[in-house]
This record gives structure tokens, C-alpha cells and sequence, in this order.
């Protein structure tokens, strides 16, 4: 009955004016089809193909930019009639993300041109598995139908298991792109299992009903076992996006075999999107009906999902200590960094609005210049491997003379990485320990288990880890502004340089504009979907759905 | 643009200036950039010339807090604070301030030799580097919010690293990477701190706003209404503003379970005493000096040091003066041990610098005790030490460095005669070292006779007072035992075979140590004048401000 009436909404005819608000999705789609056709028409030229895909991601980014300024109130949720039940979501935060996305792109298409366009032959299958693995990550942060979730992420996955193994004569590439696939196809395999749970359970697709199903059944002091187990193992796929541990061990062997432009891409927005829908995910939680203050879901939630980012982050941060190849390196600090935004995920477990709000603030200033700093570090790796032929630390030895135009932004981006003022690292940095000390219980429980010692404890992890964190980043400052050994110079294309420039003045300028960087990201926190602004149809109707699954 | 900005920023600009003119030309516009920062800090001395009773009170205010050329424009807003940029300088910023930017200048002069040390490559980045430092240096004295203190607290780091770790000695990068982490470990902490101090200012006046049904709380010992509705990082605003001092101090006030002030005192503590350095967290200090090229050194010991001390007075006693109550006997064990330790260990060392740089720890340990015991002469007496330490100190790294570029080596055995062969230098080289030792008539002598009076004078307040100062009074003769005994190996005895073709100080030289060897001489005989007509007023007024909040303290 109840899968008739959802099956119902697919009836509906979507008018044209939700159409505009999922343009960037279409405009995207349209892109992929338009490279698809352009070796037909116009030949298998890697410029035909780089001038459509800048073109369409150009018309993305522009039309994201106007569904940015229309959405701002709750949101829409298009693709059905009732809206609670739809499929996708245009609101503040999905346009954030397209923008970003977008902008990264751009950022990884440059550093392919500079790098690849040469002698690659493959050029349309390139971009269609970039513009693809964007469009599944888009999708993620667009939804909360879980079947949804599950397509789109799979739509990021799939493109991204063949993309780390795109050069097919590399066996490094190869061996990277199938653990790749392994890992992700049984993470995918444990959320679908979760998902159907879930929908066993509930009766409906909408995360808004599972949310008030969980709700409801913690405050009644009966929720079965079999739920923590669904929401365990749907939440385990994220994790896999995000690389938390215990769910990292495909990131540093992907990020070491895949093709460095390949690397850059997955480091930020792989984690990037896996982030936002689970910041999604938990303000559709703590906005579900009912949600009580004392919410006991609340406390053990917010310890794990903080436990787990400090266990991230550290591992993530020693790990990286004894890696010679500075991809590898930086692929250990991605999960280190993918802690410190878990860290702010653990702050949206929040039963306040500003607590909530506080987190996904620092969460998305974070992302903003969390990819200035990975497209530079990444991009001057690039540079160098290109041209000594290694990613090995020793091939940075004296770049400090060899190529100051590359040494100087890398120690930024490095230093920024670490998160020392004056660079913008630090301000994300920042906002991320002030959410974790806006943690604070409702109703004044004190004592060990309380939310504020959590806030604390993660701020004090968040330090330390800034201390040691810097020994490693310091390795390849040493290598490239205190050893020389004579080296010949690198040659280095003015595009590349220019890139990698642009990052590190980014990270200097927003760290001057940390106040026009805040209100933005606090703009596009508001009024972000939320469970009580679409209250279910039939509140009983899914009370009796769950009695027939019982 | 307010003059504070401009001086702060004037290196910045010499760096980018740096950047674009052709290598023969860096240093003189370095030293031209210096120099102009120099000159236009002294007219800052205008603000601060009185004498007179009767003006005191016009300089410095009636109570904790007066600033002078205050800019201020909001930085950063969030949600429950406000981050400013806030400048502004008063009698405990200003003697240090001018301090940096004649150390900066004397240390610019002293890189004019750059093309004849062992590693002479990228003349341009060191300069640029030295340039930034300076703003790094120079903001820390004159920022008012704590954020931006710590902004530019760490904005130093960097070149600093580079500058030893690029053209240091041998064990360059060991010493360069034992700093930043040294630093870093106590940046950390004072973050911690930070963050704190964004929550619990914001609390109590939150509180008290609904209270009182008001839309701010006016704090009105700046002589101007200041309307707070919320957290601040204004250290002059948390350390006056009774609302938050009173939440500050309370007992049910609690950080992860223990009481607030103390804690959050210690957390600093650590982060200062690290840059001081006092013994135990004082090894780097050693490795930095003897690695740090020349300037580098006297910038380390003239300025770098004085930052714990000033972050000590600026920060936690005024924010936290509980704190101090608490932790006084602790913080003057320190101190003593220090003065003790690292007269010891100066002692003990064969090498030039490295006896130097323990000198530093040692004479550091007296601005720590003055602090600890919170007593009028004990507060001007460690200002005083700091002021007289900043000159006297740079001033014999220096000495080190000129007879380093001639002999190559530091050993202290194989000098020996230097007076005979070098007059000029010997004879600036004994003012350096006397006016180190504390000999009367010289700087370091007041700063030193001040602490021990203070600590003295604290013998009703605490029973452990006089004992200390009768230890740490045995560290002035441990001192003048090390540097007698190096005046005696390195400056007097025969003249030696290998170092007779030595050419006597150079007109550049002599011109980077007489401004040093004038000052700590006038500092020995003015010390009004010099020193503690500047200092005084704000110095008491926090003292004053200190024994009221331990007094009402419950």
C-alpha cells in the first residue's frame, strides 16, 4: 500500500518551475552527452573535448550561481508533490556544494591540461568520468530519499574506481583502482543492506520518516536492535566516502596509484560530499517531530561520530610521518583533515538550531579552504613529478632554489595545512574549535560523559594534532628550503605556476577576509532542509506501515 | 591609518619593496626600511615624556588600561564575539616596542656582511624574511585582542624557522625544527586558551545582561563607554570589565571540571614560559643560539625573549591575577631554579655562543621571580631586567659574532689576548659584558637589584620569599664567576700568535655596538629616565589592579 502511494508521486509531472532549481544537475548531464557526441561530430581531439567540458562547467557553475540566489527558504524539494517524499532537494546547501564542485572542476581540468593534455588519447573518456563522479557527488548532497542516496553514491563511486586506474598501462594504477573497487563495491554493499533495512523497517524511502521512526521509538525507550544495526551499516558507506578510519584503507594506496590530477579530485570532494550528506543526514535527525531536548540518542551519537574524528585525525597524522612520496603524504593528511570536519559533524548532533548551524558553518569554510590548500600542494607536486619524473620527497631536495615559484606557495599551502596564522587554514581551523565549544548539553548534565567535556576533548586533540602534524609537513619544507644539492632547475609551464600562485594568495586573502568568507558560508548554512518544515502527510500512516512490516 | 599600523606594517612594505629591486640593492633598502621603522617609532616617546607628578596620571590613566593611539575596526564577527583589529600602546608595550625596533635595525646593520658568511645564497629571501619578522615582533607589543596577539604571536614562527634552519650553522635544522615545535607546543596551548576565552567572557555577560534586562554592559576604565553585549577577546576588556573579572575568579567557575582562572593561567604559563625559556622547557634556546646566524641571535635574545615575559604581564596576571595568587610559589621556584641552572651551565660551557645563550636562561629567571612574587619592585625590577636584558644581550651575541668572523671558531680556550690586539673591540666588548654581569653603574645591575628587593619585600606576604632571594641572590655571584672567568680567557693574557693579524672592529661594527654600550651604560645611571618613567605608571596601576582582584577574591 504504502510503496503504491509513494509510487504515486512519480505520477506527478514536475512543473517547470522546480525544473530551474536542478538546472546545474541537468546542465551537467547535458555536458557529459554533448562529450559524449563530440568524437562523432568533430573528431577524438583532447581540445574539442576540454573546450565542451569547460563550457559546460562553465554553464553549471553560472546557473548554480542563480538557483543560489532564488533558494533560501527551506529549500525545494522537486520531482514530486509531496514534499516530504521527494526524490531530490535544491536548497542552500546542494547550490553551496554545486559551486564548489564546480569551481574544483575547473581547478582539476586546469591541472589536467597542464599535465596530460598532450598525450592523452583518451580525452572525452576523461572528462565523462570527472563530470560523472561530480554528478553522483552533487546527487549525494541533493537528497534524502535513501534510495537515492544509494544510486548517487554509486554514480560517485563508479566513475572514481575507474578514473584512480585511468592510465591502463600503469600496473601501480591498476592494482590502486581494483583494491579501490573492492573496498568501495563491499561499503556499498553493506549500505544497501543498511538502506533496505531501514526501508523493512519503516516503510518509506524518506530519511524524514526514518528520522521520525527513530525518534519516536528512542523517546518510547524501545527501539530494536535491528535499527541500530540498519543505521550502523548505512552510516559505515559514508564513512568509506569520507575515509574515516577504520574505513581508510583504500585511500592511501588509491591516492598513490591513481594519476595525480585523479588524487587531487577524490581528496577533496570524495570527502568533501560524504561530509555534507552526513551533515544532511543529522539535521534531518535533530529536526525530525519530537525531537526531545533530552534525547538520549543525542549524547552517544555526538561521542562516536567525535571519537571516531580524533582517531582519524591522529592516525591520519601519524601515519604520515614515515612516507617518502609526498602523494602519499598528503593522502595521509586528507584523512587527517577529513577528522578535523568529522570533528564538526559531531557538533550538528546538536538539539539546538545555532548549535547545528555552528558546525555546518565551520564545516563548509573548512571545505572552501580546505581545496585552495590541496589543489596548491597537490599542484606543485604535480609540477615536480612532471618534471623530475618522481613524487619522492628527494625530488623536491632544493626547490627552494630550483623553482622558488613553487617552493614558496607549497610551504604556504603546507603551512596552511598545518593551520598557522596568517593563512587561511588557521581560520577554518578556528571556527571548527569554536563549534566544538558551543557543544554544551540542554539540560545541564555534568560531569565526564557530557557533551561539553566531548567539545573540549576534541579541541584539545584538534591542537595537539596541529603539533604533530608539523613535523611532517616540515619534512618537505626542509627538503626544499634547507637542503640543496645541486639540482638542475625545474622547468615549470606559467599556467602551473600560475595555478598553484592563485591558491596560495587565495589562502592569504581569505584569511584577511575571514569575516566575508564566514557570512558566506553562514548564508548558505541557513535555512537548510529540514525534517519539521515538511511534516509527513499521514503522521499515522507510517505508525500503521511499520506495525505490517513488524 | 593611525601611526602604530604604519609602524607595524613599515617592514612588510620594505619586504615587498625587497622583492622587486635588483640583489645588490636588497640590504640597503632593508636597513633603509628598518632604520625609517626606528626613527618613526621614537616619535611614540612624545606620548610618554612628561616627568612630573602631576602627568603621570595624564599618561598613564587612573587605572589599568589607559592605551594610546588606539585604532580599532572590526576584524572577524561571530556569532557571540567579536575579533578586532585593536592597537594600542601603553607603558608596558612601548619601552619594548622601541626596544624592537633599535634591535631590528642594529641586527639589519649587522646582515651587511651577508655576501662573506658561508652560506651567502638568497640574499632576497633573508631579507624579506628579517622584514617580516619585524611585523610579527612589533604587532605582538601592540595588539590589544588577543586573537590578533596571537596572530602575530605566530606570524613570527615562520621566518624565524627559516632564518635559522636556511642560514644557520651545522646543526642548523635540527635547531630550527626544536624551535618550531618548542613554540608551536606552547601556541598550542595558548589557542586552547583562546577558544576558552571566547565561551567563558561570553557567559557572564550574557548572564548579566538578562539580569539587568540591558542591552550591554558599559565598561568605563578606558574613559570611554564601551557597550559589550557579548564575548571579547579584548585584553584590556577581560581584564577590567567586573563582570567578567568576578566570573573569571569564581570558584563554581569550571574548565573540564577544575577551576577556571588557574588553569587557564597555567595553559598560558607554559605557552610564555616556553619563549622565555625557563628551565625545564628551555632546551631549545641553547641549540637556536649557537645555530642562529649573528643577527638572528640578537634579534632571538634581544626581543623573542622578552615576549614570554610581556605576555606574562599583558595577559595573565591582569586576566587571571588569581591565578598568580595561586601558582606564586611555583612560578618563583621556576625563576630561581633558572637563574641558577643556567648561571651553572653558562659556566660550564667551552663555547662562546652557547655560554651566552645560558646567560640568557639565567638572566631570564630574574624576570620570572620579580613577576612570581607580585610586588611593586618585583614587577618594575623584571620590566626593568627585560629592558636591560634586550640591550645587554643582543650586544654580546654580537660580540661573539664579530670575533667569529675573524677566528672562525668559538672555542673559549683558544682565545686569549684579545684586548692587545683588538682595543677598540676589547674595550666594548668588557662594557657588554660587565653591563651583563650587573655590575653597578650599568643596566643589569638595577634590573636585578629590583627583583631581589621585590622578592625581599614580599616576606610578609609569603614565607618562602626571603629565602628565594637569598638563592637567587647567590646567582648574581655565580654570574659574575662565569663572566669574570671569560673576561679572563678570552680578553686579557698574552697576546696570541694566531690571532695577531686581526684588524680591530670595523666603523660598521663599532657603530652597531656603541648605541648598545651607550644605552646600557645610560640605563645604569638614568634608569628613571630611560626606563622606569615609561613603565612605572602602567606597572603599578596593574599591580594596583592585581592585589584588588586577589583581595576581593573569594
Amino acid at each position: 500500500m504504502y510503496l503504491l502511494a509513494q509510487a504515486n508521486a512519480w505520477a506527478d509531472i514536475p512543473v517547470g518551475e522546480h525544473l530551474f532549481y536542478f538546472s546545474p544537475l541537468i546542465a551537467l548531464v547535458c555536458t557529459m552527452l554533448a562529450i559524449v557526441a563530440c568524437p562523432i561530430i568533430l573528431g577524438r581531439g583532447a581540445r574539442t573535448a576540454a573546450v565542451v567540458a569547460s563550457l559546460g562547467v562553465v554553464a553549471t557553475f553560472v546557473l548554480a550561481l542563480r538557483v543560489a540566489g532564488a533558494v533560501g527558504d527551506g529549500g525545494v524539494s522537486g520531482l514530486s508533490t509531496w514534499i516530504g517524499g521527494g526524490i531530490l532537494i535544491a536548497d542552500n546547501l546542494s547550490v553551496c556544494f554545486q559551486i564548489i564542485l564546480m569551481l574544483f572542476v575547473a581547478g582539476v581540468m586546469w591541472l589536467w591540461w597542464l599535465g596530460s593534455a598532450e598525450q592523452e588519447r583518451n580525452a572525452p573518456e576523461f572528462f565523462i568520468l570527472l563530470l560523472g563522479s561530480a554528478l553522483g557527488m552533487a546527487l549525494m548532497v541533493s537528497t534524502v530519499n535513501l534510495l537515492m542516496i544509494v544510486v548517487a553514491f554509486e554514480a560517485a563511486s563508479l566513475p572514481s574506481y575507474a578514473f584512480v586506474g585511468f592510465d591502463k598501462r600503469d600496473r601501480l594504477g591498476a592494482e590502486a583502482s581494483l583494491k579501490y573497487m573492492v573496498f568501495g563495491a563491499i561499503c556499498a554493499a553493506i549500505m544497501l543492506y543498511g538502506a533496505s533495512l531501514l526501508y523493512g523497517l519503516v516503510g518509506s524511502l524518506s530519511v524524514v520518516d526514518v528520522a521520525n521512526y527513530t525518534v519516536r521509538h528512542l523517546a518510547g525507550g524501545q527501539a530494536p536492535i535491528l535499527l541500530w544495526i540498519a543505521l550502523i551499516c548505512f552510516l559505515s558507506g559514508i564513512a568509506f566516502k569520507i575515509s574515516a578510519v577504520p574505513f581508510h584503507f583504500w585511500c592511501p594506496d588509491a591516492f598513490e596509484g591513481a594519476k595525480i590530477e585523479v588524487t587531487t579530485w577524490l581528496s577533496v570532494v570524495s570527502k568533501a560530499a560524504g561530509l555534507l550528506l552526513l551533515a544532511r543526514l543529522a539535521t534531518v535527525f535533530c529536526t525530525a517531530v519530537d525531537y526531545p531536548v533530552e534525547m538520549t540518542l543525542v549524547r552517544p551519537l555526538a561521542w562516536t561520530i567525535g571519537i571516531m574524528a580524533a582517531i582519524t585525525c591522529t592516525f591520519g597524522n601519524f601515519s604520515a610521518y614515515k612516507q617518502q612520496s609526498v602523494k602519499r603524504l598528503l593522502a595521509y593528511s586528507s584523512i587527517a583533515h577529513a577528522g578535523y570536519m568529522l570533528m564538526a559533524v559531531a557538533v550538528f548532533i546538536h538539539p539546538s538550531v545555532e548549535g547545528h548551524e555552528a558546525g555546518l558553518t565551520a564545516l563548509l569554510v573548512y571545505v572552501i579552504i580546505y581545496m585552495f590548500m590541496n589543489l596548491g600542494a597537490f599542484g606543485v607536486t604535480a609540477l615536480v613529478a612532471w618534471d623530475t619524473g618522481s613524487d619522492k620527497i628527494e625530488s623536491f631536495t632544493g626547490l627552494g632554489r630550483r623553482a622558488p615559484w613553487l617552493a614558496v606557495p607549497m610551504i604556504i599551502c603546507l603551512m596552511s595545512l598545518v593551520g598557522i596564522p596568517p593563512l587561511a587554514g588557521f581560520i577554518g581551523k578556528w571556527w571548527i574549535l569554536v563549534a566544538l565549544g558551543s557543544l554544551h548539553d540542554t539540560v545541564g548534565v555534568q560531569g565526564w560523559f557530557s557533551l561539553s567535556t566531548l567539545g573540549w576533548f576534541l579541541i584539545i586533540v584538534a591542537v595537539l594534532n596541529t603539533l604533530f602534524s608539523l613535523y611532517y609537513y616540515l619534512r618537505v619544507v626542509v627538503e626544499m628550503a634547507l637542503k640543496d644539492e645541486g639540482q638542475p632547475r625545474v622547468r615549470v609551464p606559467l599556467g602551473g605556476a600560475v595555478l598553484v600562485n592563485l591558491c596560495a594568495l587565495a589562502l592569504l586573502g581569505l584569511f584577511v577576509l575571514a569575516n566575508p568568507l564566514k557570512s558566506t558560508a553562514d548564508r548558505f548554512s541557513r535555512d537548510i532542509f529540514q525534517a519539521t518544515a515538511t511534516l509527513p502527510a499521514e503522521p499515522d500512516s507510517i505508525a500503521s506501515a511499520t506495525d505490517e512490516t513488524d | 591609518m593611525g601611526i602604530l599600523t604604519l609602524l607595524v606594517f613599515l617592514p612588510v612594505l620594505g619586504a615587498v619593496v625587497c622583492l622587486f629591486v635588483p640583489k645588490q640593492q636588497v640590504r640597503t633598502v632593508a636597513v633603509a626600511f628598518a632604520l625609517a621603522t626606528f626613527v618613526l617609532s621614537l616619535s611614540l616617546f612624545g606620548t610618554f615624556f612628561g616627568g612630573g607628578e602631576d602627568s603621570t596620571e595624564a599618561i598613564f590613566g587612573t587605572q589599568y588600561g589607559k592605551l594610546h593611539h588606539v585604532e580599532r575596526a572590526t576584524w572577524i564577527e561571530g556569532k557571540n564575539f567579536t575579533v578586532e583589529y585593536f592597537l594600542g600602546i601603553d607603558g608596558l608595550g612601548f619601552p619594548l616596542f622601541i626596544l624592537t625596533t633599535l634591535i631590528a635595525f642594529l641586527a639589519c646593520l649587522a646582515s651587511w656582511n651577508f655576501d662573506r658568511w658561508k652560506i651567502n645564497k638568497g640574499v632576497r629571501a633573508y631579507f624579506i624574511l628579517f622584514l617580516l619578522l619585524e611585523t610579527g615582533m612589533l604587532g605582538v607589543f601592540v595588539s590589544m585582542d588577543f586573537f590578533l596577539f596571537y596572530v602575530f604571536w605566530e606570524v613570527m614562527l615562520l621566518p624565524m624557522y627559516f632564518l635559522i634552519g636556511v642560514w644557520g650553522g651545522s646543526r642548523r635544522e635540527y635547531a630550527a625544527i626544536k624551535f618550531f615545535l618548542f613554540t608551536l607546543a606552547g601556541s598550542v596551548l595558548m589557542l586552547v586558551v583562546l577558544v576558552a576565552m571566547y565561551f567563558y567572557s561570553d557567559a557572564p555577560i550574557t548572564a548579566e545582561m538578562s539580569r539587568l534586562g540591558t542591552e550591554g554592559i558599559a565598561s568605563g576604565y578606558r574613559g570611554e563607554d564601551v557597550l559589550i553585549s557579548h564575548g571579547t577577546f579584548d585584553l584590556i576588556e577581560l581584564a577590567t570589565n567586573p563582570v567578567i573579572q568576578s566570573y573569571f575568579a569564581a570558584k563554581s567557575t569550571l574548565f573540564l571540571g577544575l577551576k577556571f582562572a588557574p588553569v587557564m593561567f597555567m595553559l598560558l604559563f607554559i605557552g610564555f614560559a616556553i619563549k622565555l625559556p625557563c628551565v625545564p622547557v628551555h632546551t631549545w634556546l641553547p641549540d637556536a643560539h649557537v645555530e642562529a646566524p649573528t643577527p638572528i641571535s640578537m634579534i632571538l635574545a634581544g626581543v623573542l625573549l622578552k615576549m614570554g615575559g610581556y605576555g606574562f604581564l599583558r595577559l595573565c596576571y591582569p586576566i587571571f591575577p588569581t591565578g598568580g595568587e595561586r601558582w606564586a610559589f611555583f612560578l618563583a621556584v621556576v625563576g630561581v631554579v633558572s637563574i641558577i641552572y643556567g648561571a651553572l651551565c653558562a659556566m660550564a660551557q667551552t663555547d662562546f655562543k652557547k655560554l651566552v645563550a645560558y646567560s640568557s636562561v639565567s638572566h631570564m629567571g630574574y624576570v620570572l621571580l620579580g613577576i612570581a612574587v607580585m610586588t611593586q619592585a618585583g614587577f618594575q625590577g623584571a620590566m626593568f631586567q627585560m629592558i636591560a636584558h634586550g640591550i645587554s644581550s643582543p650586544m654580546c651575541f654580537y660580540l661573539v659574532g664579530v670575533i667569529y668572523d675573524r677566528a672562525h671558531h668559538r672555542e673559549i680556550d683558544r682565545f686569549g689576548g684579545l684586548w692587545l690586539t683588538m682595543p677598540r673591540y676589547g674595550t666594548l666588548a668588557t662594557i657588554g659584558f660587565f653591563a651583563s654581569l650587573g655590575l653597578p653603574g650599568l643596566c643589569g645591575f638595577i634590573g636585578e637589584i629590583w627583583v631581589l628587593l621585590g622578592t625581599f619585600g614580599a616576606r610578609d606576604k609569603y614565607v618562602w620569599a626571603v629565602p628565594m632571594a637569598i638563592i637567587a641572590a647567590g646567582g648574581v655571584i655565580l654570574t659574575a664567576g662565569y663572566i669574570l672567568w671569560l673576561i679572563r680567557r678570552v680578553y686579557l693574557g698574552q697576546e696570541r700568535e694566531e690571532y695577531a693579524g686581526f684588524s680591530d672592529a670595523s666603523a660598521r661594527e663599532t657603530f652597531v655596538l656603541i648605541p648598545m654600550a651607550v644605552l646600557a651604560i645610560a640605563m645604569g645611571i638614568f634608569p628613571m629616565q630611560t626606563v622606569f618613567n615609561y613603565t612605572n605608571g602602567t606597572l603599578d596601576l596593574m599591580l594596583a589592579h592585581v592585589a584588588n582582584a586577589t583581595a576581593m577574591m573569594p
